[in-house]
């Protein structure tokens, strides 16, 4: 009998071992491909094709980038206030609203909850809100239109919320309304202090919105002066293959093309900040995602 | 009880077979309003024809189409022949009002009719009633709106508001006032406040969700106003709320062109991806949770989460030179083993399958750790207890681990089905872009809509009637997903 049970044990963790270990390194080897990429200069990717160690390392394409940096460092500064104004505003108001619907002693919770989720199962659709921004609220072109959609989603909330109705029980919130705390004072000094794993959590997937977003450049902007990282990589792409098809048919020679190991540098530097900040806040993570329904 | 006030409601408070008398008088009531609503029944009507035809230059033509008088429900009608695109978006609010309305009457018939004293006794009852009465009021005084402003804007008295609709309207507001004082006793009874005295009480909370409803104003319901363009042919010059009004010929048009094949492909996307997806994410969680080496379970969560943190931009980057003609990894591989060439980017059968595998590829990680935290979450003495009665780590898992995170799944599966007429834009405008071959098995409605958007300015209305498709379809799924789980198993439910 017992040698049987360790049998099923030692098999599904074979299982375990080769499975994941695969498909994590499935999961890890395009990034390796792109950084050994992009340290390999473009005539041997050309003539080579890719590989997973760098031969003939060279920072060529990191210079490339840095020689004229005014437009991406312009694009990295703006990135980087969006994302820090976005997160930190979402995160306060997304929390403010989670607290509140946590509670028992709100009435409307339920509705309020209800309020916020139908905006994710119906809606005017894309052109609608479009026109609210650019035509009645007339915010294209500015940066605060950069930012402000993407200060809160209703899953976030929802996560948040469920998230502070298990970590700080009701009973906790009424002791202290009757030992004469307000609300504000529970919010800033209860509930806060306990929530580290939930804001990590909302924080993080708030900035990734942030920082990997070129939806709305490519809908709001009207100057490259507020583009976002995303959003000038994707036109720097899209202006390369489009030079590429011109000078099959006609015979521009390729100048100033980005060679594909600058491609792959970009893509590096675009992506390397977001990546470096996840060890920071993986810890939290399993315990931050809580889903729940919306009722509460 | 204050005899004074029993007094004067007397009548209201007297039973007749269990009902309180006060209650039967708003069920008969909606009974009126809704014959009233019926559409011959005259609300507006048109007065000094000629001189209001000449104002709003309507041709001989259309007006042989047009009728003396008009209900709410068929007001449209008026704004669609006589073309008076300003009028559009007033009488389909009204018109959705109405229906509203409508429909409160008939749940306060049915409540009147199914009648049983709940927990909280008839308040139940009360507020249906006085739901429909508030309804009936915002259409009554809606609908006198109307007229003013039809007046205004042809500079002319042409439309007359029926004596009908002011009786209409003094019966609703006498109607809801008499709810609101029988209901008052049972308030108290039962300590259920109204909105007021809980502002009062709680002003605080309320303050702090001050700011999280003016974001969804403006950045959902205030654009809800905008489906009304999927009704008009919208231009430019007329503007938004002027454009002519054209009905339902968006929605033929959508119906002849793109609409089974956008309806196909984002529907067989999502259910692929959610039903694929959450398949493996359990599976990987299952895995990660049971892999006894901590350094390796860390590590290999770590990097199955990575892909997530990717841009579809740099996915853009990724693909495009894996799945290049010339010098693509893929087709290198090809080569070098004897093969020939693909032309990935020309043939639209490699698609659907690309495009799944980047979806799980980059989604994997994110629902593996939702489900790794309810399996972490389960009780450890469930999985000493079936140890001690022998059973095996499989056994273990089917009757242990996977039924303790079906609700989480449901919970998952329910969120998911709420968008399943929601493409995954990004990923598939970044993968596919603006090349024209693949778009029989890749265009979804939002890539369709976001290029009708930026490049089709004058089919603004045809963007908005897939929109609203997109989003009225979602909602139907949702809710009819949710009442049958809620009929099954209440605890289930999203909501």
């Amino acid at each position: 009998m017992k040698i049987k049970k360790a049998k099923t044990t030692i098999l599904l963790e074979i299982i375990c071992y080769v499975v994941l270990g695969v498909s994590a390194l499935a999961c890890v080897l395009p990034f390796i491909i792109i950084i050994s990429g992009s340290l390999t200069d473009n005539a041997t990717i050309l003539k080579e094709g890719y590989s997973i160690l760098p031969k003939n390392i060279t920072l060529d394409a990191y210079l490339t980038i840095f020689k004229a940096p005014q437009d991406i460092l312009q694009a990295y500064k703006m990135t980087l206030f969006y994302t820090i104004v976005g997160t930190a505003v979402g995160l306060l108001m997304i929390t403010l609203t989670a607290y509140v619907l946590s509670r028992k002693a709100f009435k409307y919770r339920n509705e309020v909850s209800f309020i916020i989720y139908f905006t994710s199962i119906f809606g005017g659709g894309t052109i609608p809100w479009y026109l609210m921004y650019t035509n009645v609220l007339n915010l294209k072109g500015t940066t605060f239109v950069m930012w402000f959609p993407g200060l809160m989603s209703p899953f976030l909330v929802i996560l948040m919320r469920t998230f502070i109705a298990n970590s700080v029980p009701d009973a906790i919130t009424e002791a202290a309304t009757i030992d004469g705390a307000g609300h504000v004072d529970i919010f800033a000094r209860i509930v806060m202090p306990v929530l580290k794993p939930g804001l990590a959590t909302v924080g993080l997937f708030l900035a990734l919105g942030y920082w990997n977003d070129w939806y709305r450049s490519s809908m709001f902007a009207t100057s490259s002066k507020t583009w976002e990282l995303q959003y000038y990589l994707y036109d720097l792409l899209n202006a390369t293959t489009a030079l590429k098809q011109l000078s099959q048919y006609t015979s521009i020679a390729s100048v100033d093309l980005p060679t594909q190991s600058v491609k792959l540098a970009m893509a590096v530097v675009v992506t390397g900040p977001i990546l470096l900040v996840y060890p920071f806040v993986q810890r939290y993570f399993v315990s931050g995602i809580t889903v729940g329904a919306v009722k509460g | 009880m204050d005899q004074k006030k029993y007094l004067t409601c007397n009548v209201l408070y007297r039973e007749i077979q269990g009902r309180q008398a006060g209650i039967l008088f708003p069920a008969l009531l909606s009974v009126l309003f809704l014959i009233c609503a019926l559409p011959f029944i005259p609300w507006v009507s048109l007065t000094n024809i000629s001189a209001l035809f000449s104002a709003l230059s309507i041709t001989s033509e259309a007006a042989q189409n047009l009728y003396v008088s008009y209900n709410v429900v068929n007001l449209l009608s008026f704004v669609y022949y006589s073309e008076q695109g300003f009028l559009g978006l007033y009488a389909m609010i009204l018109l959705l009002l109405d229906v509203a309305a409508i429909y409160f009457h008939v749940m306060n018939i049915y409540r009147f009719a199914r009648y049983q004293k709940g927990v909280h006794g008839n308040l139940d009852l009360y507020a249906a009633g006085r739901l429909s009465m508030e309804f009936e009021m915002i259409v009554t005084a809606g609908t006198i709106g109307f007229a003013a402003y039809g007046n205004a804007k042809a500079g002319m008295k042409g439309f007359a508001t029926s004596p009908l609709v002011y009786f209409l309207f003094l019966l609703a507001l006498v109607s809801y006032l008499a709810i609101k004082v029988i209901e008052r006793e049972e308030r108290i009874r039962y300590h259920e406040h109204g909105l007021l005295k809980e502002l009062r009480k709680n002003w605080v909370l309320f303050l702090m969700l001050v700011p999280m409803f003016i974001y969804f104003l403006i950045n959902s319901y205030l654009p809800m106003l905008g489906i009304y363009l999927a009704f008009t042919n919208f231009n430019f010059r007329d503007g938004v709320w002027a454009s002519p009004f054209v009905g339902l010929q968006n929605f033929q048009y959508l119906i002849k062109a793109d609409l089974f094949k956008l309806i196909r492909n984002t529907v067989l996307y999502n259910v692929v991806f959610i039903g694929v997806g959450n398949v493996l994410q359990i599976l990987f969680a299952i895995l990660v949770s049971q892999v006894p080496k901590k350094w390796f379970k860390k590590t290999s969560q770590t990097f199955l989460f990575m892909p997530y943190f990717v841009s579809f931009v740099i996915l853009q980057v990724l693909v495009y030179n894996m799945f290049e003609y010339q010098y693509g990894v893929i087709n290198n591989i090809v080569t070098s083993l004897g093969g020939s060439r693909i032309d990935f980017y020309n043939t639209p059968s490699y698609w659907p399958v690309l495009i799944t595998i980047f979806y799980l590829w980059k989604n994997i990680g994110y629902g593996m750790v939702v489900y790794l935290a309810t399996i972490m979450g389960i009780d450890g003495e469930l999985y000493d207890a079936a140890k001690v009665d022998g059973a095996n780590a499989f056994q273990q898992i089917w009757y242990i681990t996977l039924p303790q995170i079906k609700p989480t799944f449901i919970i998952l599966l329910l969120y998911a089905l709420g968008s399943i007429m929601k493409g995954q834009f990004e990923l598939f405008y970044q993968l596919v872009g603006t090349n024209g071959v693949l778009y029989n098995v890749t265009d979804i409605f939002d890539t369709y809509v976001y290029r009708i958007a930026l490049t089709q300015p004058l089919s603004i209305g045809l963007g908005t009637a897939a929109g609203l498709f997109q989003s009225l379809f979602g909602f139907v799924v949702v809710m009819v997903t949710n009442f049958l789980v809620k009929r099954k198993n209440e605890e289930y439910a999203l909501f």
